[in-house]
């Protein structure tokens, strides 16, 4: 038996010893060392958390309704994302380009969001050289807002592709890849959301800080 | 040797993994979820029924609604006070459904072959390992605050 098998959703035959994809495999790898990538920042964020000295501190400057608002955008890419996929398979040319195309929209809304959020936590006077809890806020959101900045750029391509027709249902491994990156990139952010907006939210000054200051 | 090396891990010249091709390969079956038919029947063998098959778009629509609905719900836990320490547990495991659901169903581990749940189950095991000993190191050590 030289044939390697088909598993799941339409994967391609591969001789593999396997019989998987190398490449879907290699990027299970890929987000599984993501996975302890993005585990230490946040286990940095928890261990720094409450521990500022000097604000503003969370309960002064995270907007939990705008934050959901993004939330809910980038859930909603994910959604989109599975679509399309859906849609290439099934050799649906037109919507797939349109999916793909709401996936780099809404990609590009959450970035717009971070964005102003970031810009208004500067001139409330948070950067990330201002207390630890900038420090850890901002590296650990930025380097997820660098994940969906190259995610939004992937996408675009993959639209491009499917709209001249490179992108197909044969190939469609290509876009189940990016979809990949795409939802962890996501469930990142349900962690991020969780565990800095929605728990932290509350965070004040710790006790003493104004006695350790002055 | 080696014979031995063959039985414990090949199975017909292919990795003891390797499941033989059958029906269950077959892509786009006739129940889709959550739209036509016996929707709730339907929704539940799609959601259940793992490593045979895919969804349709109704149930991904459906569980995107389920996702929305979650955020929802913890965006309405935020402003209830009265929650008190099972403010945090609660905000967890809601978020752990809705990291599954995304993994499960959006990322088709629910559907797709084991070796990739498998794959990436052991280094979020790892993660949460390195993540909990950072915690405790943290907790023990004291470290004094930097600025």
């Amino acid at each position: 038996m030289t044939q390697a098998a088909t598993t799941g959703y339409q994967d391609p035959i591969e001789n593999t010893s396997t019989g998987l994809s190398s490449r879907k495999l290699m990027m299970w790898a890929f987000l599984a060392s993501d996975v302890m990538f993005f585990g230490t920042f946040i286990a940095t964020y928890l261990v720094y958390r409450g521990k500022s000295l000097v604000g503003p501190y969370p309960s002064e400057i995270l907007d939990i309704p705008v934050t959901s608002v993004s939330t809910f955008v980038l859930l909603m890419s994910s959604l989109a994302m599975v679509l399309a996929l859906h849609y290439l398979k099934n050799g649906e040319k037109n919507k797939a380009t349109l999916w793909i195309l709401a996936v780099v929209v809404l990609g590009t809304v959450f970035m717009g969001f971070q964005v102003v959020e970031f810009r208004l936590f500067a001139q409330e006077g948070l950067t990330p050289r201002t207390n630890l809890f900038g420090t850890t806020f901002f590296i650990l959101t930025g380097i997820h807002g660098a994940h969906v900045t190259i995610g939004v750029i992937w996408m675009a391509f993959l639209a491009y592709g499917s709209h001249k027709g490179t992108l197909r249902s044969d190939n469609s491994m290509d876009l189940e890849i990016a979809g990949l990156y795409w939802h962890f990139v996501d469930i990142v952010w349900i962690v991020i959301f969780t565990v800095i907006y929605l728990i932290s939210a509350a965070d004040g000054p710790p006790p003493g800080a104004e006695t350790i200051l002055h | 040797m080696p014979n031995l090396w063959q039985k414990l891990t090949q199975h017909d010249g292919n990795g003891w993994w390797n499941l033989p091709h059958g029906p269950s390969n077959e892509p786009n079956p006739p129940h889709e979820g959550p739209v036509g038919g016996p929707w709730l029947a339907n929704l539940w063998r799609v959601a259940t029924y793992g490593g045979v098959s895919h969804a349709g778009p109704g149930f991904y629509w459906f569980v995107g609604f389920i996702l929305a609905v979650i955020t929802l719900l913890e965006v309405w836990l935020f402003t209830v006070e009265s929650l008190g320490i099972w403010f945090i547990p609660i905000l967890l495991i809601l978020s752990l459904g809705k990291f599954v659901g995304v993994m499960a169903y959006f990322m088709h581990l629910r559907f797709d072959h084991l070796l990739y749940t498998y794959f990436f189950a052991s280094a979020m095991i790892v993660g949460v390992l390195i993540f909990t000993i950072i915690l405790f190191l943290s907790e023990y050590a004291n470290q004094p605050v930097l600025f």
